[in-house]
């Protein structure tokens, strides 16, 4: 079978059992092109595809999922989801409302060229970064192209589709002046072959690696600090997780119970927008099919919604946002599609220490407490003149330093972080930093 | 999952097209998540992963494709567009065709048989899914030791994943790894702080975790380190002598050490320990080793993903530098031996050299005089996760519960201390290692994706660390 007809076949058996099914169905195609001493070196060529289950039996939901698409697979898929469900005692969990969704093309042609001219842009990044002198070695120089097709159908009557894609650049360099070596990566992503520029990735790659080295250890102390954009990105993919409507409903986030209220500097206003034109996140439907929308989260400083799906929304007696997201091998999720801190009005000059770099994230941060304490790379700046730091660990924590954000700048750059992330640099009076 | 026949045509066909090496990696992997919050059910899933990977080598270039049809066509269809997109004028010259290829391979299974020293002793099947609901409620019962507890969520992870590896010259191993993890994650709150715990064991293993692992005491041991986290400070800032506690304390070696050993890195010099063999990268105390034959460890397999087989690595020998985590393509590349390194998260990954089970070996010293002469320092007693960037040696990592020593002995908690520095400093400053080696389950991110590994230590004293806290 292939995926749309185990998806008809698993919702006729639904149907014969007398249970409640969703079947989400994706199929993605890949293509990976690396390039090594200035030629092709390595291809990754592939399809993956399957279905994913989830079951309301007696108003409890079960769920399950395969990519093998015999019926003997199905059927076991089937019963592990209905089993999955009667271990529930909580009951009161329903399918949304079906309706017909459409069929939705979102990448149209942008991945359309030979694999010659794919293979000549990888080849270009590389040759462009290891022409400089600096560069010890380019570990990985890679094009990237994945396709994806979704499908929903479910027995309440949802049904559609989407077609959505994206390309792709990215690289990892060792870099070396002296003694001092430095190890980077970077990576460019759009929805059009034609729009990628080797010769921009490599010098932002070159820029980014390149302006550490040379980097002397800093001295402990407090200090003013401006994180930059990529950094904000990533404290904001953890911020993700307090405002999601999942964490709300299992009583691990630290804003329950906090809506209406201020959590944040009144600089700061975070919104999440699944419907821009221009939003690598953007897709017509979220994955139980509840239309796209644009939420805002923050509003100057006062929290104003969480991301929900309909089950969340339903256990926490607040409304869907449209954010249910879910791969057909996990169980339903929450998750922002573009989410963008509003870039505010510039950061003033002033000595301090610019934060370029979080290292070890996803252990050094604790999403449900917000405490991070990770390791960091930046720029010292004294008397307006700028140098390279390293050897040293920032630490706070998330809410408290969304409270005293002082100044925004007007710098906003998106970043691919799981969701598309927008941010702008965020000055702070003051940031604890370790080192020598 | 393959058909001999199958494998022989595509192998052939693979290398009719010039390729010099070819593999087919078939694979179907059963999982069940269970997850309770407060006793009751969260979540509960089941699914199951089938696909086939097919890998090429011409030369030193590695092309490699992956589908979940495991249909004769398909694979036809797979193997013909790797030799067809080999063959474009994107590659540098296309394939030569190797008419010995075509002919039938005379495959060899070896260990096919053979008893698996990983074998669970009790089947997913021995028990109903309510039985498994019983256990995890064990768990929350085993964490409420205080009002301050606040929440306890369990999870168990089953996996059981078969394996069919067949190369082109000949070799076809069957491989059944089966892994069952139990994890809990506790939130104590005293109103005004909110702290949290974690313990998580597993092993190559069925339901016997739960005779080996008790779950009510890995509830109560990750309710402990959350309540001792509610009445730690904050954690101070700064370089000094740091004591690593055992078990997952290993994740400083395993991020500082053994990513740089990984010819992943070493074959293309971006490891700050590429070409070092014979030489001293570690202060005498240290002895590291990689194995993959350990009875039931988490890392553990008779066969690497390449149909290598385990062995048992040492990689460092009081402090020199012996060998490298070799796959076949590192093998290739470098000349360095292969050592069953071989490994990938699923079908959807082309291997690549990475630890299995990788810990330092006991020392001499009692555990008690790693803590004399400190005046000011911090016991790191159990690790978060952490990170390195191979090329620079910079690592980081979490301390998930710390105490600060004070004139040599263990003092108040403190919380929020990360560890940073860069490895091959740090292990020139190991100073002494304990006996006490115990060892931990982790996961482990690199670029064939998110396998199983073990890391472990005894207790060990580095002489100082940047320990990054409050300043």
């Amino acid at each position: 079978m292939n995926v749309d007809q185990a998806k008809r076949w698993l919702l006729e058996r639904a149907g014969e059992r007398g249970v409640d099914l969703e079947v989400l169905a994706t199929f993605e195609r890949k293509l990976e092109i690396q390039a090594d001493d200035g030629r092709v070196s390595d291809l990754t060529h592939a399809t993956q595809g399957g279905v994913g289950l989830r079951v309301v039996a007696d108003g409890r939901t079960g769920y399950a999922s395969s990519e093998e698409l015999t019926e003997d697979a199905l059927a076991w898929a089937l019963d592990e989801a209905i089993e999955n469900a009667a271990l529930q005692e909580r009951a009161g969990a329903a399918l949304p409302a079906g309706r017909p969704l459409g069929r939705h093309e979102l990448v149209g042609e942008g991945l359309s060229a030979g694999i010659d001219a794919k293979g000549a842009a990888v080849t270009a990044l590389e040759r462009a970064v290891t022409g400089d002198a600096r560069v010890q070695t380019m570990q990985v120089a890679r094009y990237v192209e994945e396709e994806t097709e979704v499908a929903l159908g479910s027995t309440q009557g949802a049904d559609g589709g989407y077609r959505n894609g994206y390309v792709g650049l990215m690289g990892v360099l060792v870099m070396r002046e002296g003694e001092s070596v430095k190890q980077g990566w970077d990576v460019e992503i759009g929805k059009e072959f034609h729009a990628l520029d080797p010769g921009r990735t490599a010098q932002s790659m070159l820029d980014k690696v390149g302006r550490h080295l040379g980097a002397r250890p800093l001295r402990t102390g407090r200090r003013r600090a401006v994180l930059e954009p990529d950094v904000v990105a990533t404290l904001l993919g953890l911020f993700g997780y307090a405002i999601s409507g999942k964490s709300l409903a299992e009583g691990t986030s630290r804003l329950a119970g906090r809506l209406g209220e201020r959590i944040a500097s009144e600089l700061v206003t975070i919104v999440d927008d699944a419907t821009r034109p221009d939003g690598l996140g953007s897709r017509p439907f979220d994955a139980e099919g509840a239309p796209s929308q644009r939420v805002v989260l923050v509003d100057r400083g006062v929290l104003r919604s969480f991301l929900h799906n309909s089950e969340t929304a339903r256990r926490t007696g607040q409304a869907t946002t449209g954010h249910a997201a879910r791969s057909y091998a996990s169980t339903l999720g929450v998750a922002a599609t573009n989410l963008v801190l509003e870039p505010g009005a510039g950061i003033p000059a002033g000595d301090g220490v610019i934060v370029t770099d979080l290292m070890g994230v996803h252990a050094g941060a604790n999403p449900i407490t917000g405490d991070v304490s990770v390791q960091a790379m930046g720029l010292e700046v004294v008397g307006g003149e700028r140098s390279p730091v390293d050897d040293f660990a920032v630490s706070f924590n998330l809410f408290e330093l969304l409270e005293r954000v002082e100044a925004v700048g007007d710098d906003l750059t998106w970043f691919p972080k799981g969701a598309m992330i927008a941010a702008p640099s965020l000055a702070l009076a003051d940031l604890s930093f370790a080192g020598a | 999952m393959l058909h001999p026949d199958t494998a022989t045509t595509v192998l052939g066909a693979a290398r009719a097209g010039g390729a010099d090496f070819a593999e087919l990696y078939a694979e179907r992997w059963r999982r069940r998540l269970l997850r309770t919050i407060d006793g009751h059910v969260e979540e509960a899933t089941s699914g199951i992963q089938h696909g086939v990977g097919l890998r090429l080598f011409f030369g030193h270039d590695v092309v490699y494709a992956y589908t979940n049809d495991l249909s004769d066509a398909s694979l036809g269809e797979l193997v013909a567009s790797l030799v067809r997109l080999r063959g474009s004028g994107a590659l540098d010259g296309a394939a030569s065709p190797d008419a010995h290829g075509a002919g039938g391979l005379d495959l060899r299974r070896p260990g096919a048989g053979g008893l698996d020293p990983h074998a669970p002793e009790v089947a997913f099947e021995a028990h109903p899914k309510a039985w498994r609901l019983e256990r995890l409620r064990e768990l929350d019962a085993g964490a409420r030791i205080d009002p301050a507890v606040h929440q306890v969520q369990a999870r168990l992870l089953e996996w059981e994943q078969d394996v069919t590896i067949v190369n082109s010259e000949g070799t076809w191993v069957d491989d059944r790894r089966v892994r069952t993890r139990l994890v809990a994650q506790v939130i104590a709150s005293d109103g005004a702080e909110t702290q949290t715990g974690f313990h998580g064991p597993g092993l190559s293993v069925g339901l016997e975790l739960f005779d080996r692992c008790p779950a009510a005491d890995v509830g109560r041991r990750a309710a402990e380190q959350a309540l001792v986290n509610l009445r730690a400070k904050k954690a101070p800032a700064g370089t000094m002598p740091v004591v690593i506690g055992n078990a997952f304390g290993g994740v400083i070696f395993h991020e500082a050490l053994g990513h740089l050993l990984e010819t992943t890195s070493v074959a293309r010099n971006a490891s700050a320990l590429a070409g070092k063999l014979g030489e001293r990268v570690a202060s005498d105390v240290v002895t590291y080793v990689d194995d993959g034959t350990i009875a039931h460890a988490w890392g553990s397999s008779r066969f690497d993903d390449e149909a290598a087989p385990t062995e048992r690595t040492v990689l460092i020998r009081g402090g020199i530098l012996e060998s490298y985590m070799v796959d076949r393509w590192g093998a290739l590349k470098t000349g360095y031996r292969p050592t069953g390194s071989g490994r990938r998260q699923d079908y959807t990954y082309a291997p690549t050299s990475r630890m299995r089970n990788t810990f330092l070996e006991p020392g001499a010293t009692p555990q008690a005089a790693l803590f004399d002469g400190i005046e000011l320092g911090l016991y790191a007693k159990v690790m978060g996760g952490g990170q390195v960037r191979p090329g620079s040696g910079e690592y980081n990592f979490a301390v998930n519960e710390g105490y600060l020593i004070r004139d040599g002995q263990v003092a108040e908690p403190v919380r929020g201390a990360m560890l940073v520095g860069k490895g091959p400093d740090t292990l020139r400053k190991v100073e002494a290692v304990a006996a006490d080696l115990e060892t931990a389950p982790g996961m482990c991110g690199s670029m064939s994706g998110s396998i199983p590994t073990e890391v472990g230590q005894p207790h060990v004293r580095v002489s100082e660390i940047v320990v990054g806290g409050e300043a």
